[in-house]
């Protein structure tokens, strides 16, 4: 009995701290001439703290995202590479930009520094302008090509796997919503492909489609030195359609001769397996919780005035699944524009038949193989990027409001 | 996906009894709608039970996922098995890496080359030799060793440490009222509109000016200031938690840091610890961050996909061993997957269907 008493007694303590509503509890709690204070502590304890949990959030993006991207553009704008005795702030602030202009470029075409590594920009636009228009020559297969047009064409070309991988994972998806027994073991097992590394199964996918590998032994085209090559990119190596079909070695149109078109195709289209192999299971859970969600009320409702399935799914089902497919769409063509890792390993390397738009980013502004690693160059490449795919987000959005109306 | 054929709902011709039916149609045609009655369809012959229809739906879904999910599982398998294989330049047919394996053979090599080999040969040969020379960079031996040890500090720290820095922000952002909470948030989630590539260049400098690089801090730190992704999603998750507790605990005398550990860490356990996983497969499998940031021949500070691909670099055309790093890069994720697959998944459906 004491204890509940003492209890209750705490219990009306604590009201009378929160609100004041009994007077007597009150006084003797809390002095009169402190009434107004507790409030404005509180609100004062509130900003404060509210402040300080934010804070090491808030200093990481800005000072990882926010500040990089400014620092981005501003480099992007200018003339600094990484071999300069100055560091990226002290060029940027302390007027390194200022330098004179100077135009001479050296075989690659690129800026030439000097013994310091400082040197003005030739131009303020002068990384974008590159950026578009730089041409590259391939000596092998005398080739010469836009780099970013043959590279943005690889990004894209990538993305045949997004509508192939929304198909299938939709299909799957289906099939593991019915009432079935072990739906979710079924979820479990096609989402492996996703925790496992990218490294991991591209080294398992080089094998398959080695020339002598599984892949074509199962369709009769494996030999040593003869089987069909998926994904040889030596210099010699790298097929064109000149080889491949009888009689057209003589051709010389660029179809024929430029292995972009055949070799790389190739080499792409075990990629775009590969990514739509890794990517399905995640898409696949999207879709299963988005099923879950279609109102079963309507379905039923469809079901009684004699829809069949094949109805049910396209008028009652896909609506309802609008939101989620348009938000797949637009997370899958965001990180389809910034595919790198697939491509590279997949190669040992960078190549103009295979390699996305973002190894020109690490070409240029990480990678010494010019001689120097032009941060600059690389910035600029990135905004270009970032101007991308924030456009074509916008026109989803624009698309996606118009479907609305 | 309800029904298949036509909807046995609907009446046979006039209301005709199985015999005259049977007397109607042809004996063909009538015991081909018998044998499409069998397996779920309707026709005007026979009428499908509603069960029977549902049964041969069922089997057929279960024919098609098990057939997806062998497409999905076996290739692990195959590396599992192909692991274990002592083979070099692989271009026979016959090879362990050219058919499709079932079980874990000892060797495809002629038996004078397997002398000193065994089941383990690739497994012993990844831990005990290196792969990447230079006077300050990996060290010739050992390299596995500590290309695992590199990826456990990237995995670990950074995601430990973040998690908790997003959970205290996602604390003030659902729980605590304070002037310009709604305007950091919008500004903080704006971030993740900015593609990482297009700023890694101008990090990396960063890092480089930072003297982050080699002593590989440019992978651990960042991590540890928290994502908003992470907190958005621990956010919404506390949304869910009634606030009384917070008031009770405040009017107790609890301080919000106070609050903060004792009550938030423990309820929102579920939505970190799924952020915690997430972040750790994420970290784990970081093949880009390392492979950007770190140069082998002058750090040893690489993480476990980098180096996995110095390995087969170095390693041409045997890929064995590669392959047995490839399992045992892919198993511990595995593993943590499988233990935790139900907070993960529904982690990954609550994130999917909130979209």
């Amino acid at each position: 009995m004491e204890e509940q008493v003492t209890m209750e007694a705490e219990e009306s303590a604590i009201e009378s701290g929160a609100v004041v509503t009994d007077a007597a509890y009150a006084t003797e709690a809390v002095p009169k001439t402190k009434q107004k204070k507790p409030i404005n502590q509180q609100k004062l304890q509130d900003n404060i703290w509210g402040w300080l949990f934010c804070l090491p959030l808030i200093v990481g993006t800005v000072w990882f995202v926010y500040v990089a991207l400014i620092l981005a553009l501003l480099l992007s704008f200018t003339n600094y590479n990484l071999g300069t005795s100055q560091s990226m702030m002290e060029y940027l602030f302390s007027g390194g930009w200022k330098l004179p202009r100077d135009t001479s470029l050296d075989a690659n075409g690129l800026p030439v520094y000097g013994s310091d590594g400082l040197i003005g920009r030739p131009d303020l636009f002068w990384w974008y302008r590159r950026v578009f228009t730089h041409t590259e020559t391939n000596t092998s297969f005398n080739v010469t090509y836009n780099e970013m047009g043959y590279y943005l064409f690889n990004t894209v070309f990538y993305m045949i796997g997004i509508p192939i991988g929304m198909i299938l994972s939709m299909f799957f998806a289906v099939c593991m919503s019915r009432d079935i027994k072990g739906g979710n073991v079924f979820r479990v097992l096609y989402y492996l492909p996703c925790v496992a590394s990218t490294i991991a199964i591209v080294y398992t996918f080089k094998i398959m489609f080695k020339e002598t590998g599984v892949i074509n032994q199962i369709l009769g085209l494996a030999g040593e030195d003869t089987g069909f090559r998926w994904m040889d990119q030596g210099a010699t190596r790298a097929q064109v359609w000149g080889e491949l079909i009888p009689g057209a070695g003589k051709k010389t149109g660029d179809f024929y001769t430029n292995p972009f078109w055949c070799q790389g195709i190739f080499t792409k289209l075990v990629i775009i397996i590969m990514s739509v192999w890794k990517g399905l299971g995640g898409t696949i859970i999207l879709y299963v919780a988005g099923l879950s969600g279609v109102n079963a009320a309507t379905k039923e409702a469809a079901q009684i005035d004699g829809a069949n399935g094949w109805q049910i799914f396209w008028k009652v089902t896909m609506p309802d699944l609008y939101p989620v497919i348009f938000y797949n769409i637009v997370t899958s063509v965001i990180g389809g524009m910034q595919i790198y890792a697939e491509p590279v390993l997949l190669n040992n390397g960078e190549s103009w038949l295979t390699s996305g738009y973002v190894s020109l980013i690490w070409d240029y502004g990480i990678n010494t193989r010019l001689g120097n690693a032009y941060a600059s160059a690389g910035a600029a490449y990135g905004m270009v990027l970032a101007v991308m795919i924030a456009i074509l987000t916008l026109f989803q959005f624009w698309l996606d409001s118009r479907n609305k109306d | 996906m309800a029904k298949y054929g036509t909807n046995p709902d609907a009446p046979l011709p006039g209301s005709a009894s199985q015999e005259e039916i049977r007397a109607y149609y042809s004996p063909l045609r009538y015991g081909w709608g018998a044998f499409c009655a069998f397996f779920g369809f309707s026709t005007r012959t026979h009428r499908a039970s509603k069960k029977r229809a549902k049964l041969v739906a069922d089997i057929v879904t279960y024919i098609v996922l098990l057939f997806g999910a062998f497409l999905m599982v076996y290739p692990f398998w195959w590396m599992v098995a192909g692991s274990f294989a002592m083979t070099s330049g692989f271009t026979g047919a016959t090879d362990m890496f050219n058919r499709l394996v079932w079980w874990p053979e000892f060797t495809t090599l002629s038996p004078e080359a397997q002398t000193g080999g065994n089941l383990f040969y690739n497994y012993t040969w990844l831990f005990t030799s290196g792969f990447q020379g230079g006077s300050n960079g990996m060290p010739q031996v050992y390299s596995y060793w500590i290309a695992i040890a590199n990826n456990l500090l990237y995995s670990v720290v950074p995601v430990a440490v973040g998690v908790i820095t997003s959970a205290s922000a996602a604390f003030a952002f659902s729980k605590i009222q304070w002037i310009g909470r709604n305007a950091v948030f919008f500004v903080l989630l704006a971030a993740v509109m900015v593609p990482g590539p297009s700023i890694m260049c101008t990090q990396f400098v960063m890092y480089n000016d930072m003297h982050w690089r080699a002593n590989g801090l440019c992978l651990i730190i960042p991590g540890m200031f928290g994502s908003i992704m992470t907190a958005f999603f621990i956010r919404q998750f506390l949304f869910g938690l009634p606030t009384s507790i917070i008031e009770a605990a405040k009017i107790d005398g609890a301080g919000y840091f106070r609050i903060f550990v004792q009550f938030i860490l423990p309820l929102a356990m579920p939505a970190i610890m799924a952020q915690a996983l997430l972040s750790f497969m994420g970290c784990w499998n970081n093949y880009m961050g390392s492979f950007i940031m770190i140069d082998p021949n002058t750090s040893s500070m690489i993480n476990l996909p980098h180096a996995m691909y110095l390995l087969t670099k170095n390693l041409g055309e045997n890929m064995a061993p590669a392959i047995a790093a490839s399992v045992l890069c892919v198993l511990p994720v595995m593993i943590l997957f499988a233990c935790f697959q139900k907070l993960i998944i529904g982690s990954l459906m609550l994130t999917g269907s909130k979209e």
